[in-house]
């Protein structure tokens, strides 16, 4: 008998977590594929490394963009090789509970059962992705307080209100990390005319990126191919022009928190004066996003402990309690 | 006819019970339900799970400490 499983697939990383064993994978959501026989060739952190790296008849690829399946077919065959490393096989099925963006449409959310069902599982149900953050955060979502979580991915951000068990104010954008990385590969093709690939920019990103000015700032050196010439060149990047380069993106972000605070119920939104806000995701660790957000919003805001695991062990924690939190799937009549 | 009178005004009664009996069931049902999944989702319900992963990380941390010392064994 399998043991059921809680899966965070998110469009940077995908995390499982194995009822009553805790979070037994984590490697991001990329598939490397021979072009020509459609043979998988690896998945996981080995295709990441492939990413930009690969010859011709090598395609490594990320299955979902902004959090929705852009290509059915592989992602099946994605989760149904991280199934089969987890243990799933023909014989076992496990029930399975998938973290998802709120904003997905119907046939998005099918797409994604359907795919689950396909690689293994005996039933899919999914969750949305702010209610599991703030499961997995740790916050008190059982009592008639306002609770704020706002989680940003690799391909979404999205705030949410919860109280209750509920959610009671929800906002959404298709922005997350990985438009930064893009904003920045643009940045420097227009601004220095060297074209650089998706892991450097996620690697400047880390370095010296921020959303406000930070203490100890400090420059990078960047190599990549001159436009011009096509022979490599390196460039020294500051931290202000990272800031401009990805100003639109964070103020995308920043706009849609406000928006949802704006759609809370006063009696809530005074909690979070006092409570505050909690940054999950792997994008709410650019730094200065935090103090971004506390000074345009007048809120104070807090990191997770847990910032890159909290949705999974939310999805984790409902596989533990399925029957008394399957009223929470999406669908579900609440 | 008289019997067949109380036959039918029992036969009414015995169903309205049997509606309200249900309709009250449906009432604690979503009571219950309501109340199970606050208190699934209470702090303590969840501590287990965190609790699971934060040995976990911590188990990866000593490996990590145990790696850096085995990589340089001056301690510098």
């Amino acid at each position: 008998m399998a043991r059921d499983l809680a899966i965070d697939l998110g469009t940077a990383n995908t995390l499982v977590y194995m009822k009553g064993r805790g979070i037994v994978l984590n490697e991001p959501s990329v598939i490397a594929l021979n072009r020509q026989t459609g043979e998988v060739l690896a998945t996981g952190r080995e295709a990441w490394q492939m990413i930009g790296r690969t010859p011709g008849y090598i395609v490594a690829v990320r299955p979902l963009r902004g959090g929705a399946i852009t290509d059915f077919e592989i992602t099946e065959r994605m989760i149904r090789l991280l199934l089969q490393r987890v243990g799933v096989s023909r014989f076992t099925r496990p029930k399975v509970v998938i973290c998802v963006p709120s904003a997905i449409t119907e046939v998005e959310r099918r797409a994604v059962t359907d795919a689950a069902r396909r690689a293994g599982a005996a039933d899919a149900n999914l969750i949305e992705q702010p209610m599991a953050a703030a499961i997995g955060a740790d916050l008190p979502i059982d009592e008639p307080v306002g609770n704020m979580v706002i989680d940003i991915g690799g391909g979404t951000s999205e705030t949410a209100v919860i109280s209750l068990g509920g959610i009671v104010a929800l906002e959404a954008v298709r922005v997350g990390s990985f438009d930064i990385d893009a904003a920045i590969q643009n940045y420097i093709r227009r601004e220095h005319g060297i074209a650089v690939g998706e892991r450097t920019a996620e690697e400047i990103k880390m370095a010296i990126g921020s959303a406000d000015p930070t203490p100890q700032e400090s420059q990078a050196e960047v190599r990549g191919r001159d436009l011009m010439t096509g022979l490599p060149k390196t460039v020294i990047l500051t931290p202000e022009e990272i800031r401009y380069a990805i100003e639109d993106v964070v103020s995308s972000i920043v706009a849609s928190v406000v928006r949802c605070l704006s759609k809370a119920p006063p009696e809530l939104s005074q909690d979070f004066l006092v409570r505050g806000m909690y940054l999950v995701g792997g994008g709410g660790l650019l730094r200065g996003l935090a103090a971004r957000i506390e000074r345009e919003t007048e809120v104070p805001v807090r990191m997770s402990n847990v910032p890159l695991e909290a949705v999974v062990l939310g999805a984790g924690h409902v596989i533990e309690h399925y029957d008394a939190l399957k009223g929470m799937f999406m669908g579900a009549r609440r | 006819m008289i019997w067949i009178i109380v036959a039918a005004v029992t036969v009414i009664v015995v169903i309205g019970a049997l509606v309200l009996n249900a309709r009250q069931r449906r009432v604690n049902d979503g009571v219950d339900s309501f109340r199970r999944q606050i208190d699934a989702l209470s702090p303590e319900a969840r501590r287990p799970v965190i609790d699971q992963v934060q040995k976990q990380t911590d188990a990866d941390d000593t490996v990590d400490e145990t790696h850096d010392a085995q990589d340089d064994p001056d301690g510098a």
